[in-house]
């Protein structure tokens, strides 16, 4: 038994739980990736909440670490439901075509096959405000575009469009789900005469919940290591990491950025530790939540 | 007779094994040897680099001649990918950490030569370059400010980048202007005349784009022009103390206000992905004015672009800093020898020759266009530059030139949380009563970065 599970346990262990484990001995060190890793106890968690004192000195500690968090947090908020929403409809109404459904289906999914560097590049052209054809097009209606990648209010907006753009692999989780709900559910509340919005909030949605509850936790996970599509446009903007004014400057951003650009290992360590939490702790509640709201139709529950 | 055989087959094997493993230690107890008499045994080296594109084939050129120098060492040349500036350092870390480095490293950048140094994780070149007479005083007084941290020399530069203002003479002509600004006020003056707006009032050609990270220009460059200081002698950050600071952020925000934040910014969004290629907008008349860096020469003789008549100069200095009329920011590629390299003699031979080759530093000025940093090849009769040149010759042996954001033994990294703090003013969400609170703040940040960055 131990030996077929050998491959499995080799890789766990040296490529997942060891370096887990010893992440987690670093971000109570200071690590520069150059002298070996001194003891520090919490310090590197008194930084990134400000509560340190270093040296004698009260240090005010990361000055972006909380700019990190609310950018993250948005991108979740408002990016998410919208994913949720789009891919839900999107799959409502591929379900209706009579005639060329596989090819609809296959447009609709090929953007989720384009990688996400190469897909960011293409979208900081789009969006360019000069010479991106968006806002071209927008100047012919006689609209002045915004500066999307160049100005804070723009640039996560502009990024939620490349998210809902690339919904593929979710509108087929739906179209499936969709696709599994009985006929006679359907046929049932007709008969009790159910309108369309009733058909969807007493049939669909129900019988849809379990994938909901999927995409809500990939997500959210997603999210909270948001990292390609940011650090790609704000650096090919000819910006830095992070920006326009920070705006760009998601969790999984700044800790790479204290990583590799400063050499903060241990800190950056205890930043993946929090990031880590807050995960395990995001789940857990949408786990302990989801038996009052997903509703398994194999009749789990 | 085979017994003899035996005992001196033996004694050779153990003479190899001690050469083999104990070689290294022996040689370092002992002090480097004056490379004459170095021991000639073929060996091969291995070289990280970043010469790639166009720059890949001169380099590999100019490396011949080592070649023929030391015909018994064979360098295998890894460049590291795309040149990419992001990933050089970071794998080099590994690297040495790792147990494995090359035996000479040739970043393009000194960025993290702080933590080389301070780190012990490039070797202190003191002992060869003394053994060789060799002292970083022959290359010129830039030089040290970034091969040189907490007195260790870990380092040498190899070719250098150094900066200046490029302008176009065609437009200077047409403006009526004689002759190129000397100050920042009269760079400011020229750069609204030369400024063409288009109908709706956006901008057609700029005068002199004064936004951070456009083509080469970061606050520091501005704040050079008022002498400002980085760091007072202590260390301590000196973005308030130093009035410099406030000056050139300030003259910053009254050109910026002065062609609308979004005119400038749509600008600078149409054109700043067009820094290296043939669309350049100063090759292409776009801007009048910019600061950039000596290689522009080599990209302007190269592009397929409209004739282009130009010139540089020193970047203009404040009002009432005349001294800081020649001064710039100076630093470009730097070599050295990575803790734990396995042929350290032989690499000394090759940082050497990087460093201080007459013949191999014009061959690569005259073919990548880079400042080549000893004075010897500076004078060399086959130094063959455009008359632009001049200017970054005289810049990098400018004694008060020097490499930013400045080294500290925790690295230039906070050099970013001055470019950010750049970001939130240019685009005017820090008013001018508030600046100097600011600058407080930003004093504060960089020290809290700093002083996280050394740990306790």
């Amino acid at each position: 038994m131990l030996l077929f599970l050998s491959p499995w346990l080799f890789g766990f262990v040296v490529f997942t739980a060891g370096p887990m484990l010893l992440s987690l001995y670093y971000s109570f060190t200071h690590y520069d990736l150059i002298s070996s890793p001194r003891w520090i106890g919490l310090d590197n968690y008194r930084y990134m909440f400000g509560r340190l004192t270093l040296n004698g000195q009260p240090n005010q500690g990361d000055p972006y670490f909380w700019t990190s968090v609310r950018n993250t947090f948005w991108i979740i908020l408002v990016g998410l439901p919208l994913r949720i929403i789009f891919a839900m409809a999107t799959a409502m109404l591929l379900t209706r075509p009579k005639r060329g459904v596989n090819g609809y289906r296959t447009l609709f999914f090929m953007p989720s096959m384009a990688p996400t560097v190469g897909a960011s590049l293409v979208f900081v052209y789009l969006f360019n405000p000069v010479t991106g054809p968006i806002n071209q097009f927008l100047g012919h209606l006689g609209i002045s575009g915004p500066l999307w990648f160049f100005d804070p209010t723009w640039a996560k907006p502009a990024l939620v469009v490349l998210g809902l753009w690339g919904i593929g692999d979710a509108i087929v989780l739906y179209l499936a789900g969709l696709l599994n709900v009985p006929r006679d559910l359907y046929e049932a509340i007709s008969i009790e005469g159910a309108n369309a919005w009733q058909r969807f909030r007493y049939v669909t949605f129900p019988m849809l919940t379990p994938v909901v509850f999927f995409t809500l936790i990939i997500g959210i996970i997603d999210g909270f290591q948001y990292f390609d599509q940011a650090y790609v446009s704000a650096t090919t903007t000819g910006n830095g990491v992070g920006d326009p004014q920070n705006s760009l400057l998601f969790y999984s951003v700044w800790l790479y950025e204290q990583a590799f650009t400063y050499f903060h290992m241990g800190y950056a360590s205890a930043m993946a530790w929090i990031l880590f939490v807050a995960t395990m702790v995001l789940t857990a509640i949408l786990l302990l939540t989801s038996r009052r709201w997903v509703h398994y139709g194999g009749g789990l529950s | 007779m085979r017994r003899i055989r035996l005992l001196m087959l033996g004694a050779l094997v153990a003479l190899l094994t001690a050469a083999g493993c104990g070689g290294g230690s022996s040689n370092s107890s002992s002090g480097p040897q004056p490379s004459s008499k170095i021991d000639k045994t073929p060996v091969t080296i291995v070289l990280w680099d970043m010469w790639s594109g166009r720059e890949a084939q001169p380099f590999k050129d100019a490396l011949k001649r080592f070649q023929v120098k030391y015909p018994w060492i064979t360098i295998k040349e890894e460049v590291q990918p795309n040149g990419n500036t992001d990933t050089f350092d970071p794998n080099l870390v590994n690297a040495i950490n790792g147990g494995n480095p090359p035996d000479v490293a040739m970043p393009f950048g000194p960025d993290y030569v702080g933590q080389y140094c301070a780190g012990g994780l490039w070797e202190d070149l003191s002992p060869f370059m003394k053994a060789d007479g060799l002292s970083i005083n022959d290359f010129a007084p830039a030089a040290i400010t970034y091969t040189n941290v907490s007195g260790k020399q870990c380092a040498l530069p190899s070719l250098t980048d150094a900066f200046g203002l490029y302008y176009n003479k065609d437009m200077f002509a047409k403006a009526g202007i004689s002759s190129p600004p000397k100050t920042m006020d009269e760079l400011m003056a020229d750069a609204k005349k030369l400024t063409v707006r288009n109908p709706d009032g956006s901008i057609k050609v700029a005068g002199f784009v004064p936004l951070d990270n456009w083509e080469q220009l970061g606050p520091g460059d501005l704040a050079n022009a008022w002498g400002a200081k980085w760091f007072d002698s202590s260390g301590k950050p000196q973005f308030a103390e130093d009035p410099g600071w406030a000056s050139a952020f300030m003259w910053q925000r009254q050109l910026i206000d002065w062609y609308g934040y979004d005119n400038i910014t749509k600008f600078y969004a149409a054109n700043t992905n067009n820094e290296f290629n043939p669309s350049n907008a100063f090759e292409n008349g776009k801007v009048a004015m910019m600061f950039d860096g000596e290689w522009r020469t080599a990209f302007i003789a190269d592009d397929k672009h409209p004739p282009l008549n130009y010139d540089t100069a020193p970047f203009p200095a404040g009002p009432g800093h005349p001294e800081q009329y020649g001064p710039a920011r100076v630093g470009g590629t730097i070599v050295g020898i990575p803790k734990g390299a396995k042929h350290p003699e032989q690499a000394w031979l090759l940082v050497k020759f990087l460093a201080s080759d007459t013949t191999y530093l014009v061959q690569m000025a005259n073919t990548v266009n880079n400042v080549p940093t000893t004075p010897a090849s500076q004078s060399s009769p086959d130094l063959k530059l455009p008359p632009q040149f001049t200017t970054f010759l005289h810049v990098w042996a400018n004694p008060k030139s020097s490499f930013a954001p400045p080294t500290t033994p925790s690295g230039n990294g906070y050099g970013n949380l001055v470019d950010n703090f750049d970001g939130q003013w240019q685009a005017g969400k820090i008013s001018d009563a508030d600046l100097h609170s600011a600058l407080v703040k930003l004093d504060q940040q960089v020290a809290n970065e700093l002083a996280q960055g050394s740990g306790p």
